[in-house]
């Protein structure tokens, strides 16, 4: 992984220093709540529900074990001995106190580390494909690519106080696994006719009020011009988002409004500009950023084992988690593990400072020390021996870890809610515990296959609610939390937004309409018919009919 | 209100003159060196042969629209409404980028928090309000010594650097 020289080392701890000061000056009254509200938020830091909330960066979702403990040690000393894994794939903090938080950012800094841009309307934290680098599809490895925009987008002079938050996020292969298209930018690494790797280039997808899948505006770029090409996009964003009123304040908004052409010829006149320019990569920096994103040095009789198709028979728990939380590697032998965050009990995502240590242990034994954060809010060991997965299984389970349920219902991406953040109008972890209180049978969540779930306490959709198979999101009627379903949303390469299946429900009822949907799905489906497919082929009538239906 | 210019608390000399209703513009404009107006009032002012003309936008104006007067400008001063709007610090760019060689003023909600970032931008002058300001405040420029993009006395990036 990237490893900070002098000048990334020197930068971050600058900005840490420059954050104390501000920290100093408020809290000196120097410095109004309302400027102090951007400069912290530019730096991860929110005053929530409780008390105040740091979101910490962790690029591309890649991180060292020794960055994991650290973070274990900012959740011991500073929290509450817990972190919270965002869809953006950073960790967020929930009880820092303000005062302290220059303090965990230098610890932070002493490992590479920072809250950089994880919040405020700059442009965010890149994010990837969370088996990048391994995947047996891939055209080419996204990270290097993510890291040269890192620095590109890092304290950018020009772009730190745009209309809007802004995201991007790359891919490698064909399949989406980082919700590419509804992004501010997506950007997919492209073969042209030639034969030649560059990007393709997607503006305007979004989440929130106005869900919208992104569109091309260039269906190749070549991979030098993608800094000088994402300074135009940027720039037309700077000058011409609108300002008026922040829920039309996004790229997607614009993009719209002008339509995707206008803006792709607005983009190209700005890159005429920019394109030969130094904002030109040189294949020297390529090259050098894509040396620190080299294949490990892979055993090459790990292929050789024989003890997993034994432990496979011998133990059907292990089988089962096997199954259903490792994927295949590239290289003969390995397997992606993918560590769950979503146990039975507990909020999705969240993870201990115990638990953070046992990962760092297990990365640095059987991973090349590296951990990867995904954006469904899980962790992942992305280079096991297939010799090693007994082991690392035995001590995943052993600290709750490895409940068997990814993809399925209950490995769903949830927002903190009401009971933490102060934007969110209903509570979403009351409802995640009554759903995985109705559906503890894993041979039944086996059964229905792979469904993503995804829930949002507010309009702002942090929970992806819209690119769900299914989508819940919690609304206030009145005082009370109730709570709006939809169905065959998508945020893969098949993006798709969910449809809305009727009138709301109360918040004791969300476990007995899913139970209705799923037993719709089971009647519905034909054979081997993922639950999306289905809900596409026959639309919603039938699911409506089921939960709408009068009781008899 | 002080003005920092080149990093150096210095005097401002130029008089910014806009219309007010019930006053005759032009009167009003008269007889300064160093006069500067709003963008619609650019034409007359320019007619009543003040030393120097320097303009006032906003990031309404667009940078198409202050090409054709660049060789008469000796001040374009882009004004921040709220400090949240950020387009001026794209106007910044573009000016330089075509060329333009004279003061860069950051006028209106200018805080001390923005100057090395609106410095990079092209900006080499900047009026803060008297209750902002402190000599501290020229500290604010190098903050941040180090930086990964170009900016505008270097364009090179860090990987041309």
């Amino acid at each position: 992984m990237y490893q900070y020289n002098q000048v990334d080392q020197q930068i971050v701890n600058e900005r840490v220093e420059q954050f104390r000061d501000q920290t100093r000056r408020y809290l000196a009254g120097e410095l109004s709540a309302d400027e102090f509200l951007a400069l912290r938020l530019m730096n991860g830091l929110y005053i929530q529900r409780q008390a105040p909330m740091l979101r910490v960066a962790i690029p591309y979702g890649l991180m060292s074990a020794e960055q994991m403990r650290m973070l274990a040690n900012i959740a011991r000393k500073y929290d509450k001995g817990y972190g919270h894994f965002t869809t953006r794939t950073n960790i967020q903090f929930n009880w820092p106190k303000l005062e302290e938080v220059p303090d965990i950012l230098a610890e932070l800094a002493t490992v590479q580390m920072h809250a950089i841009q994880t919040s405020g309307n700059c442009i965010r934290n890149t994010t990837t494909d969370h088996f990048a680098g391994v995947a047996e599809s891939e055209l080419e490895d996204p990270r290097p690519w993510c890291e040269i925009i890192r620095q590109w987008s890092t304290l950018h002079p020009e772009f730190a106080y745009l209309p809007r938050k802004f995201k991007i996020a790359v891919t490698g292969s064909k399949e989406d696994r980082a919700a590419s298209q509804v992004h501010d930018i997506g950007l997919h690494l492209v073969q042209n006719a030639e034969g030649e790797i560059g990007f393709e280039v997607l503006v305007g997808g979004g989440l929130g009020r106005t869900p919208v899948i992104g569109k091309v505006i260039r269906e190749f770029l070549p991979k030098e011009d993608l800094l000088s090409y994402l300074d135009a996009i940027l720039r037309v964003y700077n000058l011409k988002g609108r300002r008026d009123n922040k829920y039309k304040a996004r790229i997607k908004i614009l993009v719209e409004a002008l339509g995707a052409d206008t803006f792709r010829d607005l983009v190209e006149a700005e890159w005429v500009y920019t394109r030969d320019t130094e904002l030109k990569l040189t294949a020297e920096e390529i090259a050098r950023v894509k040396g620190f994103f080299t294949p490990h040095a892979y055993d090459p009789s790990a292929k050789d084992d024989a003890s997993l198709d034994q432990q496979l028979k011998d133990d059907a728990d292990f089988r089962v988690w096997f199954e259903r939380n490792t994927r295949a590697h590239k290289v003969g032998g390995y397997r992606c593990v993918v560590v769950s965050l979503k146990p039975l009990l507990g909020p999705p995502g969240d993870i201990t400072d115990l638990q953070m240590d046992v990962v760092a242990d297990l990365a640095d034994r059987y991973s090349f020390s590296e951990i990867r954060s995904t954006h469904d809010q899980n962790l992942v060991l992305a280079e096991v021996r297939q010799a090693d997965l007994y082991a690392v299984w035995q001590v995943l389970s052993e600290h709750n870890l490895a409940r068997a349920n990814i993809n399925t219902l209950t490995d769903m991406i949830v927002c903190p809610g009401f009971d933490f953040c102060a934007l969110a109008n209903a509570k979403t972890l009351n409802i995640s515990d009554a759903i995985n209180a109705e559906f503890e049978n894993l041979d039944y969540l086996y059964d229905l296959g792979d469904i993503q779930l995804n829930m949002s306490g507010c309009i702002n959709a942090c929970g992806h609610h819209h690119v769900g198979h299914i989508g819940i999101l919690g609304v206030d009627k009145k005082g009370e939390d109730w709570y709006q379903i939809t169905l065959g949303g998508s945020g893969r390469e098949d993006a798709s937004l969910g449809k809305v299946l009727g009138k709301s429900v109360a918040a004791d009822e969300v476990p007995s309409v899913l139970r209705k949907i799923l037993e719709t799905y089971i009647e519905q489906r034909t054979d081997e018919e993922r639950f999306l497919d289905t809900v596409r082929r026959v639309g919603l009538t039938p699911f409506k009919e089921k939960v709408y239906a009068t009781d008899h | 209100m002080p003005l920092i210019i080149n990093r150096e608390k210095v005097q401002d000399s130029w008089a910014l003159v806009s219309p007010e209703e019930g006053a005759d513009f032009v009167e009003r404009a008269s007889g300064h060196e160093l006069l500067l107006v709003p963008f619609d009032c650019l034409e007359v002012a320019d007619a009543l042969g003040s030393k120097q003309l320097g303009v006032q936008v906003t990031g309404e104006v667009e940078v198409e629209q202050l090409v054709p007067w660049l060789s008469k400008l000796s001040l374009i001063a882009i004004e921040f409404p709220v400090f949240r709007d950020g387009r001026g610090f794209s106007l910044a760019r573009q000016l330089r980028r075509v060329g333009y060689t004279g003061e860069l003023r950051a006028v209106g909600d200018v805080g001390r928090d923005r100057l090395g970032y609106l410095e990079r931008c092209g900006f080499n002058a900047f009026l803060i309000a008297e209750e902002a300001y402190s000599d501290e405040l020229l500290q604010a420029f190098s903050e941040i010594s180090v930086h990964y993009q170009g900016s505008a006395d270097d364009p090179r990036p860090i990987y041309h650097q």
